[in-house]
C-alpha cells in the first residue's frame, strides 16, 4: 500500500469525526444563548454599525459605501484572525485525546478551520443585509465570491498548521501571535483607504499582506462590480498554496514527536 | 499463521532535556548554556512481543516500567525511535474510558463523538446506539450534558462504546478500576465474551489477581526492558516476589523508589513494616525526620496484615482483636481508622458439645446442669479437692488445682497439649500462672474497656500509617545493610533481636503457629468467629471464619455470600519458620538478657516491638510502646483525652 493511498483511507475512516468536531464547535459555540446562531450574522452587524459610526466620518470623503468596504475587509480579516487563533490551540486542546488513541492530527486543525468557515459562512448574512440596506447593486461578479473564500480557507488551513505544530514546543506563539495579528489587521486597510498609508508601506502591503489580495479581490466584485485582475486572483491562489505547503510540512515534519511535549 | 502483533527491538525515546521546555525563555536560556538535548531516557529498550490472535496477555511492573508505553506505541500514538511495530487488525483502545468526551455536550452527543474517535462510522453508531446506551444503563439521562455525569457514569458510557465492537484488539489500560462491583462484573463478562469470540488482548494492571484471571500470558517490565516473559502463574509470582520491591503510598513513588535505591541517608532506617515500626515511621515523618521502611516480607503490616478475599478482610497471621483499657493508645488507633463493635466471645468444641468460653457460668451450667454461682463454685471446690494436690509439679497438676478435673479434662488439657505438642505431665507448672473462672454469665472474652476491630482491615491502618514513607519490600535487613552501609542515621530494628547480632549467642526459641485458609462456598460455616478445638480428635487448636470479625457484611452493609475458613495448627518452631510466640522460659529468658547487654552497646539501633525486645505483646501494648518510643525519641506528643 503506497504512502498516499493509505493516507486517503486514514482520511476516509476518519471523514465522519471530522464532521463531529466540525458539528460540536458549532452546536457548543451559541449552547444556551438565547439567539443562538442568530449570532453569527448579528455579531458582525453590530460591530459593523459601531465602526462605521466611529469611521465614517474619518473617510467619508475617500470611501464611497464605507459599510460595505469596511465590511468586505472584516468579514475576510476575522475568519483568518479567529480560525488561525484557534487552528493554533487545535493540537495542544485535544492532547489527552492524542495521548489516549492514535487520530491523524491534522484533524483537529481541519475541524476547527472548518467549523470557524461555516460560522463565516453564517455571518454573510450581515454581509448581504448590509448589501440591501445601503442599497448597493448585486453585480453578478458576486458569483465569484466562493472562489476568494476557497483561496482565504486554503491559507488559513496553512497558517493554522504552522501555527499549531509550533505552539506544541512553545506555548509562547500564541501571545506572539497575537501581536501580530493586531499589527496584520492595522496592515490590511480594513477600515481605511489604502492610498493613506505612505508609498512604500503601499508597495510592501501589495506585496507581501495575503491578506490584501483576498480584501481586495472581494472589494471588487462586491464594490466595484468587476472581477479582480489577474495579479490579484493568481496571487491569492499562491499565497494560499505556499502557506498549505509549508504549514503542511512543518506539521509533518514534527507531528510524531508532538505526544512527547503534549 | 502470522503474528496478530509483532513488536521487534523496540525502542522508544523521550527528551528528557526538552520535556519541561516549552517556552522561548527557557528554550533560548537552555541552548546559550548549550544545556538542550543532554539527556534521552529510552522509555522502552529493545522489546521483543509476539502475539498471536486470541492471546491475552497481561502486562505487568511497577509504574514507570514502560507498560502504557508500549500499549501506545502498539496504538500508534507513539513512534518508534528504533525497532518496528507491525500490527494487523483493528485496535479498540480503553487507555482511558471516555478520553474524548466534551464536558458541555450530552451524552447522546458524546456517543457520536466518542465512536468516530474511535474511528467509526456515523452510520455504524445510528445502528449501535440503543445498544451502548442499553449496556451502559443510561437511558434516562441521554439529554443531560455529560459534566453532569458522575465518574462511574462517563466510564460505563466509555466502556460501552470502546466495546460495541469486537475488535481483533482490546487494549485495557486500567480502565476498569472505577465503577461499582456489578459494572465491574459485567466489564469482565464482556472481555470474556469477547476473549472467547477470538479477539486478542492487551490488559495492563497493578491487580494481579485479575491479570491471572484474564491472560494467558503475562510480559512483566521493568526499567523499560523486558524481565520475564511466560505463563501467568510464574511471571506474576516471580513479580510479588521480586527482590526490593518498592511499596509507598505516597503520591511520589518515583521519588521514594530513587531515595531507597540510591541508599540516600535517611535519619531513620525502620527494619521491619509492622505496627510498631509503622507508627515509628508515621511519628517521624510528621515529626519531619526523613524515615524509610524496609521489611522482608512481601507486603506490609507484618503479623497484623489482613487480605482481602471476596470482601472479607480475612487475618493471614491468625485472629487479631483490638483490645485496651489504655485511652491514648485507643484516641490514636481510632483516629487511624474506625474500629467496629466487636467483642470477642469465643467457643470451645470438646467432641460434640459445645461451651462458652471463658470459663464462666455459661460454660458450668452447660457442664453440670447448675444455676446458682454458688453452685458452680461448690462444684469447682469439690472437684479439686477431690485430688488433693499440693504444689503442683507439672502443668496436669496446677491446672487441675485452679480449675477441676471437668473443666480441666474438656477444655484445657488437649488443647494445651496441641498448642505445645508435649503431654501435660511433662509440661512445666509456669505456663499456667492462672485460668480465670468467672462466676457470671460474660462471654465477653477481654476485660478491656475498649474492644474491636477495624473496619476496613488492618492492612487499610497499616497503609495510612505509611501514606508518605517509602516501603522497601522482600528486603532482609543484612542485604540491606550490605548494600547501602551508610545510608541510615539510627535504625529502628523491630526483627529478631538476635537475627540482628548474626545469632552469636546462640538462637532464642520461639513456638509458632500454622494457617490453613480455606474458602468455602457455605454462607455460615461455625456461626463464630473463633471457636476452639479443645479435644484431639481433630490436630488443628481452632478454626477462624474471618466474616463474623466483620459480622459478615462488606463495607457497604451488605451480606456476604461464602466464607473464609483458617484452620491454625500448633507446631514446633524450627529455623525459617515465622516466629510467633517467644518462650519465655528460663534458658531463653536468660539468652535475651545478654542480647539486651549487647544491644545496650549499639548506639544507634533502638531495639522494638515483639520480636526486637522477645516479648509477648498484644496489640495494644505494642501500640504503647511505640508510642513511648516517639516521645522518648522524636518528642511527639499525644494526648490522652480529646
Amino acid at each position: 500500500m503506497n504512502n498516499l493511498e493509505f493516507r486517503l483511507r486514514t482520511f476516509v475512516k476518519y471523514k465522519d469525526l471530522l464532521l463531529e468536531l466540525i458539528k460540536r464547535d458549532i452546536k457548543l459555540k451559541y449552547r444556551r444563548s438565547f439567539l443562538g446562531y442568530v449570532w453569527s450574522v448579528l455579531n458582525p452587524l453590530l460591530i459593523m454599525i459601531v465602526l462605521t459610526v466611529v469611521f465614517s466620518s474619518m473617510f467619508k470623503k475617500n470611501i464611497e459605501n464605507y459599510p460595505i468596504y469596511l465590511l468586505c475587509g472584516r468579514t475576510l480579516f476575522e475568519f483568518m484572525k479567529t480560525g488561525t487563533m484557534n487552528g493554533l490551540k487545535s493540537v495542544t486542546a485535544n492532547a489527552a485525546l492524542m495521548k489516549k488513541t492514535y487520530i491523524p492530527k491534522y484533524i483537529f486543525t481541519v475541524a476547527k478551520v472548518s467549523s470557524i468557515f461555516v460560522d463565516t459562512i453564517f455571518s454573510f448574512g450581515a454581509f448581504f443585509i448590509v448589501m440591501i440596506a445601503t442599497r448597493t447593486p448585486f453585480h453578478w461578479q458576486l458569483l465569484y465570491l466562493p472562489v476568494i473564500l476557497v483561496q482565504l480557507y486554503i491559507f488559513t488551513l496553512g497558517v493554522s498548521f504552522w501555527l499549531a505544530e509550533m505552539n506544541v514546543f512553545f506555548r509562547d506563539i500564541e501571545y506572539i501571535y497575537h501581536a501580530i495579528c493586531t499589527a496584520w489587521m492595522y496592515l490590511s486597510a480594513l477600515f481605511y483607504p489604502i492610498e493613506r498609508l505612505p508609498v512604500a508601506l503601499q508597495v510592501f502591503v501589495k506585496v507581501f499582506n495575503p491578506m490584501y489580495y483576498y480584501i481586495f479581490q472581494f472589494r471588487d466584485i462586491a464594490l466595484h462590480g468587476r472581477m479582480p485582475g489577474p495579479r490579484l486572483m493568481i496571487g491569492g491562489w499562491i499565497w494560499a498554496f505556499l502557506l498549505l505547503a509549508i504549514g503542511l510540512f512543518m506539521f509533518q515534519k514534527n507531528k510524531n514527536r508532538f505526544v512527547l511535549f503534549l | 499463521m502470522a503474528n496478530i502483533i509483532d513488536v521487534d527491538h523496540l525502542s522508544i525515546r523521550f527528551n528528557l532535556g526538552n520535556i519541561k521546555v516549552d517556552n522561548l525563555k527557557e528554550y533560548t536560556i537552555k541552548r546559550l548554556k548549550h544545556e538542550l538535548t543532554f539527556q534521552e531516557f529510552l522509555a522502552l529498550k529493545d522489546v521483543d512481543l509476539h502475539v498471536q490472535k486470541g492471546e491475552s496477555w497481561g502486562l505487568i511492573g511497577t509504574n514507570g516500567s514502560g507498560k502504557s508505553t508500549l500499549l501506545k506505541a502498539i496504538t500508534g500514538i507513539l513512534q518508534p525511535y528504533k525497532g518496528t511495530v507491525k500490527v494487523r487488525g483493528q485496535i479498540a483502545p480503553m487507555i482511558e474510558l471516555g478520553a474524548g468526551f466534551d464536558q458541555e455536550m450530552t451524552a447522546r452527543e458524546n456517543i457520536f463523538l466518542n465512536g468516530s474517535v474511535l474511528g467509526h462510522s456515523r452510520k455504524f453508531m445510528e445502528e449501535h446506539f440503543d445498544e451502548i446506551v442499553e449496556f451502559a444503563e443510561l437511558e434516562n439521562f441521554l439529554n443531560s450534558p455529560i459534566k453532569n455525569y458522575s465518574s462511574g457514569m462517563k466510564a460505563r458510557l466509555g466502556f460501552s462504546v470502546a466495546t460495541m465492537v469486537d475488535p481483533d484488539i482490546l487494549i485495557c489500560d486500567e480502565v476498569l478500576a472505577v465503577g461499582d462491583a456489578n459494572f465491574r462484573k459485567r466489564c469482565n463478562e464482556r472481555m470474556r465474551h469477547m476473549l472467547s469470540g477470538g479477539t486478542t488482548l492487551l490488559y495492563v494492571s497493578h491487580d494481579i489477581e485479575s491479570v491471572k484471571n484474564l491472560c494467558d500470558h503475562v510480559l512483566w517490565l521493568e526499567h523499560g526492558e523486558v524481565l520475564m516473559e511466560g505463563d501467568p502463574d510464574t511471571v506474576c509470582d516471580a513479580y510479588m516476589h521480586r527482590p526490593d520491591r518498592v511499596y509507598s503510598y505516597s503520591r511520589k513513588l518515583e521519588e521514594d523508589r530513587a531515595l531507597l535505591e540510591q541508599g540516600k541517608r535517611v535519619d531513620y532506617l525502620v527494619v521491619g513494616a509492622g505496627l510498631f515500626g509503622s507508627i515509628f515511621a508515621r511519628e517521624a515523618r510528621l515529626a519531619g525526620k526523613s524515615v524509610a521502611v524496609i521489611d522482608q516480607r512481601d507486603h506490609i503490616g507484618g503479623n497484623v496484615y489482613t487480605e482481602k478475599i471476596n470482601g472479607i478482610n480475612v487475618h493471614k497471621y491468625g485472629a487479631h482483636i483490638f483490645h485496651t483499657s489504655n485511652t491514648r493508645v485507643w484516641k490514636y488507633m481510632n483516629r487511624l481508622s474506625p474500629f467496629n463493635q466487636y467483642v470477642n466471645s469465643p467457643v470451645a468444641r470438646y467432641k460434640d458439645e459445645l461451651y462458652n468460653l471463658p470459663f464462666n457460668m455459661n460454660t458450668f451450667s452447660k457442664m453440670w446442669g447448675v444455676t446458682t454461682p454458688d453452685e458452680a463454685k461448690a462444684k469447682i471446690q469439690s472437684q479439686i479437692d477431690e485430688l488433693g494436690i499440693g504444689e503442683p509439679q507439672n502443668l496436669e497438676e496446677q491446672a487441675l488445682s485452679l480449675v477441676g478435673r471437668d473443666v480441666y479434662e474438656k477444655l484445657v488439657k488437649d488443647y494445651t497439649e496441641k498448642q505445645w505438642g508435649r503431654d501435660c505431665r511433662e509440661l512445666p507448672a509456669f505456663i499456667i500462672r492462672r485460668l480465670p473462672l468467672r462466676f457470671t454469665y460474660d462471654n465477653n472474652y477481654f476485660t478491656d474497656t475498649y474492644q474491636g476491630i477495624p473496619t476496613a482491615g488492618y492492612t487499610a491502618i497499616m497503609q495510612k500509617l505509611l501514606s508518605g514513607v517509602p516501603v522497601l519490600l522482600n528486603m532482609p535487613w543484612q542485604e540491606y545493610k550490605k548494600r547501602y552501609p551508610d545510608s541510615y542515621g539510627k535504625v529502628i530494628f523491630t526483627g529478631p533481636i538476635d537475627e540482628y547480632f548474626d545469632y552469636r549467642l546462640g538462637k532464642l526459641q520461639y513456638r509458632t503457629v500454622r494457617f490453613e485458609t480455606q474458602v468455602l462456598e457455605t454462607d455460615n460455616y461455625q456461626g463464630n468467629a473463633v471457636v476452639n478445638y479443645t479435644g484431639h480428635e481433630v490436630p488443628w487448636t481452632r478454626i477462624i471464619e474471618h466474616k463474623w470479625f466483620q459480622f459478615g457484611k462488606d463495607a457497604s452493609g451488605n451480606e456476604i455470600p461464602g466464607t473464609v475458613i483458617s484452620k491454625e495448627f500448633s507446631e514446633e518452631w524450627k529455623d525459617g519458620m515465622e516466629p510467633y510466640y517467644p518462650v519465655n522460659d528460663e534458658a531463653n529468658t536468660e539468652l535475651y538478657q545478654k542480647y539486651v547487654e549487647l544491644a545496650k552497646q549499639e548506639k544507634n539501633v533502638i531495639f522494638g516491638g515483639r520480636l526486637g525486645t522477645y516479648r509477648y505483646y498484644n496489640m495494644d501494648q505494642v501500640v504503647d510502646a511505640a508510642m513511648k518510643l516517639c516521645t522518648k525519641e522524636l518528642g511527639r506528643k499525644f494526648r490522652a483525652k480529646k
